[in-house]
């Protein structure tokens, strides 16, 4: 197996997440009636022109920047021109000679050590209507037609399964976070196609590439992409011949079945779209879009666990984007923060998984928030306390301290007084003590019992057993 | 009694004085183009919903000066609700759902639309033959071309069955048939006119202009139509103007520049001797007319040809019989389809330049052909920039020849390139360029000369036009009636 090197490229369309189409003012929507978001443009009738949509250049200045993509201040559109019933036109809107942005990369992290995915291009173009094949007919739904995409193009430059999945995690994770795109690829506004080839040396040329096209999930794009390289391994090793071929990766079967052999290149006849003039940008409005882009997901992950925050809580805030913007909200307050994202990552995000909700839907004002980790801190609220008055807090807009009064806990704070009670327990529990001190552990329990009896369950836990284990040891 | 042929601003104020309704308008326009069927002038006649719409229109007030008066509109101009057919079997029967913004502002006017005018087939042509109804008839001789595409537009306005019309233009089509058919043809700034329903052709050169009997109701028509529309990137975004400002204004002190090439060889004698005796009046009224050079003109019309060809070959692929437009029946597979339905939809010429343009487009043929193409123009265009710093019009004849026999040849290379060779270089460099009839031939059809303004210009234009229309007051009426 080591004997050959995998090159893979990733094509990857984004569908971006606009009010309307790139070239009409037609809803950008899904899921709805088929052919209802749809007019005179989308469906190419004659005399129709294309109109441009701003909000899809401010996006895909958005996603060059973090891309780290150059960005090109003069561009045009081309026209793509080939047959097929899904394009109305019968020509495709983009970005072939002037790209918006190019040279640019995705950093990913694979086995310890850092990667660079570079992006050769990506550019802006519309996408194609939904055929659906009923026995003999075709079916055709153009509320697609014209949605804007952006393609992110890398260069073959990726050596694994592993390290493409990593890529496309990176990849949407980033277009997410900008609200470039909601990246839902199970609804195709995320669709990844992977070029395969092998080759035994690095001096090597490129071997015969295969594509797969239209992977389903990105796990399936790492299982896809590594089951066509056991196949070249496997042709080569039996001495045939690799050919190139569009496959597409059956998830039921586990396989990557054949779609078509390329024969020739295609030939698309592009030329500048003269229906829409050059689009100039000057540097106040990338600016302008710039100073939009949030805190990104690697910056965050690096702040929260510079605020003590463990590796594990910061990447679960991560991967929850509410509750991370949330989180960013209480960064200039000194609270507790380990203590803050367990309780956000905990009762708190259970509470919203139950009842489908988001923290924005809850009453957790920051303020509230903030008073409720402080009493978690100072141990006035156990998290047996937390979870009896966290639906109350979720729900209702009295300030913490109001609901605690409320709900009669009021937690022997008093180091003194609990010592009193404990010390009065063990001196009459003579015979329990000598348990302990012989070794049998349920000793504990008993005194903790009994601690919790005597005052009825509003001892902090904690501290009376710090308290107990101090005083048995005397 | 005829209302049609008198002046516009008489009609107006007959109308305002509600001696006549516009349903008497439509009712002597419908009349009149009954009397010139032979003509063929038109494909599809608006007669129901245009007696609709003058009834209606009697109720009120007579706001402007185009008010109430019939129209004719090119049939590749899309009217919501009235058969738009590009003059092609592929758009035989279709029925647009929207209207072009161009006819959204004459019905904005309340202009009455009389009917689609005749054209070449999605206006591929200079005769208006390639028409899948047939070819319209020149009025001055029936025997004779119309000119196109726009040819239709032409033939009815040169019969005063209408005195408005609106026609397109890309390499020509208004202002060829305008001077063969004798009549004033303009063709505004690439970008004056929204583009916005007007069936694409070459999007880089297609214009919809206005052709009438006179200068000063063209541009009457023209303050109708133009202006910058959402709906049309390429539309120029400039300030409302009134094109009949400068119209009867001395032209003392003007310059005209009248390139050689458009006196050369070319161009038959007796046309260029009619240019000669109007260049001389106008230097009797104190202009001055020079000679000049002008670099490209002689390879305007290949490189033109590369360019339309190769848009035209991708703005006509949506015809696949799938959305709209002739489909075939029964097709056997989508390629099948496809194949079929342009193979019957689409007549000889277009396929061709179909074909060409797909050729010039194809593999390497796009940098070698049409990107260079795309950069010479670029060159053409400075080149009048700078012509236009020394004067203030060029002027010239419109074509090399008057109308030619409907019968002539159609596959012969050359004439078809001496039909556009004079009119192209306009389109290449956006400018706006208009036909002014300036006399007839020995055989009496019209000659015409052909304007040239800057960018953005076209009053101007009209200001020369209206001084040799009065200075030659030439009776423009075919079977020689006399205009009242």
């Amino acid at each position: 197996m080591n004997k050959y090197i995998p090159t893979i490229g990733i094509e990857v369309h984004v569908e971006l997440k606009t009010a309307t189409k790139i070239f009409s003012n037609s809803i950008n929507g899904y899921g709805q009636m088929a052919n209802s978001l749809t007019n005179v443009v989308d469906l190419g009738y004659p005399g129709t022109l294309p109109t441009l949509n701003k909000e899809v250049i401010n996006l895909a200045i958005k996603a060059a920047t973090v891309l780290n993509c150059k960005i090109r201040k003069e561009m045009h559109f081309d026209r793509k021109n080939y047959f097929y019933p899904d394009i109305p036109k019968n020509y495709q809107i983009t970005q072939n000679e002037t790209p918006i942005g190019y040279d640019g990369y995705v950093e990913i992290t694979i086995n310890g050590e850092k990667k660079k995915i570079e992006i050769e291009e990506m550019h802006i173009e519309e996408d194609t209507c939904k055929s659906t094949h009923r026995s003999s007919k075709t079916l055709l739904d153009f509320n697609r037609a014209g949605v804007p995409l952006i393609e992110i193009v890398t260069k073959p430059c990726i050596s694994s399964g592993e390290e493409a999945k990593l890529y496309l995690e990176k990849l949407r994770e980033l277009l997410y976070y900008c609200d470039i795109s909601d990246c839902k690829i199970e609804e195709g506004s995320m669709r990844a196609d992977a070029n395969v080839s092998i080759r035994k040396n690095e001096q090597d040329p490129l071997g015969t590439k295969c594509e797969i096209k239209n992977i389903g999930s990105i796990s399936n794009v790492a299982i896809s992409i590594d089951k066509e390289i056991k196949n070249q391994i496997e042709l080569i090793e039996n001495n045939k011949q690799i050919k190139q071929q569009t496959k597409r990766y059956d998830d039921k079967l586990g396989k990557n079945i054949l779609m078509r052999t390329k024969e020739t290149g295609n030939d698309y006849r592009y030329f500048p779209e003269p229906d829409i003039p050059y689009v100039i940008l000057t540097e106040d409005m990338i600016a302008s879009v710039v100073k939009t882009i949030p805190m990104l997901p690697d910056e965050r992950r690096k702040v929260y666990q510079a605020k003590g925050v463990s590796e594990l809580n910061a990447n679960k805030l991560v991967q929850n984007r509410s509750l991370s913007d949330y989180f960013n909200k209480l960064l200039d307050t000194n609270i507790n923060f380990k203590i803050a994202s367990n309780i956000l990552l905990g009762d708190i995000q259970a509470y919203l998984n139950k009842n489908e909700k988001q923290i924005s839907d809850t009453t957790l004002t920051v303020t509230r928030f903030e008073e409720l980790v402080k009493n978690v801190e100072d141990k006035t609220l156990t998290s047996k306390n937390l979870k009896d008055i966290l639906v109350t807090v979720l729900e209702e807009e009295s300030s913490i301290s109001t609901i605690i009064k409320k709900s009669g806990i009021e937690n022997i704070q008093d180091d003194q007084a609990l010592r009193t009670i404990i010390n009065s327990i063990i001196s009459s529990n003579q015979e329990t003590v000598n348990d302990y001190k012989n070794g049998h552990d349920r000793a504990i329990k008993f005194f903790m019992g009994q601690i919790m009896k005597e005052t009825k369950g509003s001892a902090n836990p904690k501290l009376a057993m710090d308290i107990l284990l101090e005083e048995l040891k005397k | 009694m005829k209302y049609l042929n008198k002046p516009i601003l008489e009609i107006n104020k007959l109308l305002k004085e509600k001696v006549i309704k516009p349903l008497d308008l439509v009712e002597e326009a419908f009349a009149n183009i009954e009397k010139n069927k032979a003509l063929n002038a038109y494909i599809t006649l608006n007669k129901e919903e245009a007696i609709k719409t003058a009834k209606e229109l009697e109720n009120k007030e007579v706001d402007n000066i185009l008010f109430g008066l019939p129209i004719a509109i090119k049939d590749n101009i899309i009217t919501k609700d009235l058969r738009t057919t590009c003059a092609s079997h592929m758009l035989e029967n279709f029925l647009p759902i929207y209207d072009a913004t161009v006819v959204k502002k004459i019905k904005a006017k309340n202009m009455i639309i009389i009917g689609k005018t005749n054209m070449d087939e999605f206006a591929m042509g200079s005769s208006s033959r390639t028409s899948y109804f047939g070819a319209p008839k020149n009025p001055w001789n029936t025997n004779k071309i119309s000119g196109g595409s726009s040819g239709g537009s032409a033939v009815t306005v040169a019969a005063r069955d209408v005195f408005l019309a609106l026609g397109s233009d890309t390499g020509g089509s208004i202002r060829q048939p305008a001077s063969y058919c004798g009549i004033v043809g303009m063709k505004p700034t690439y970008g004056r006119v929204s583009r916005y329903g007007l069936v694409a052709f070459a999007s880089s050169f297609d214009q919809i202009g206005p052709l009438t009997k006179n200068v000063y109701e063209n541009a009457l028509l023209l303050n109708a139509i133009v202006g910058k529309d959402d709906n049309d990137l390429t539309s120029a975004d400039k300030e409302s103007e009134d094109f009949t400002r400068l119209i009867g204004k001395d032209i003392k002190g003007m310059k005209f520049a009248l390139p050689n090439y458009f006196m050369s060889d070319i161009v038959s004698q007796e046309i260029k001797e009619k240019i000669i005796s109007v260049s001389k009046i106008l230097e009797k009224l104190g202009a001055k007319v020079d000679y000049v050079d002008v670099k490209y003109l002689e390879n305007a019309v290949t490189l033109y040809q590369i360019i339309a060809m190769g848009e035209a070959s991708s703005n006509l692929a949506r015809y696949d019989g799938i959305r709209f437009g002739y489909s075939l029946p029964n097709p056997t597979s989508i390629d099948n389809l496809y194949y079929e339905t342009r193979k019957t939809g689409f007549g000889k010429e277009v396929k061709r330049r179909i074909m060409v343009g797909s050729y010039l487009l194809s593999g390497e043929n796009a940098k070698i052909y049409y990107n260079k193409a795309l950069s010479i123009r670029d060159d053409m265009q400075k080149e009048f920039t700078n012509l236009f710093q020394k004067y203030d019009l060029v002027i010239g004849p419109t074509t090399t020849t008057t109308a030619y026999d409907l019968t002539d040849p159609m596959d012969d290379p050359l004439k078809s390139f001496l039909d556009d060779v004079l009119v192209i270089p306009v389109n290449m460099a956006g400018l706006p360029g208009m036909n002014v009839p300036i006399g007839f031939s020995k055989d009496n059809m019209p000659i015409g000369m052909h304007i040239i303004g800057n960018k953005f210009e076209e009053a101007k234009m009209y200001q020369l036009a209206s001084c040799i229309e009065k200075e030659l007051n030439l009776a423009l009426t075919p079977g020689g009636e006399i205009n009242e």
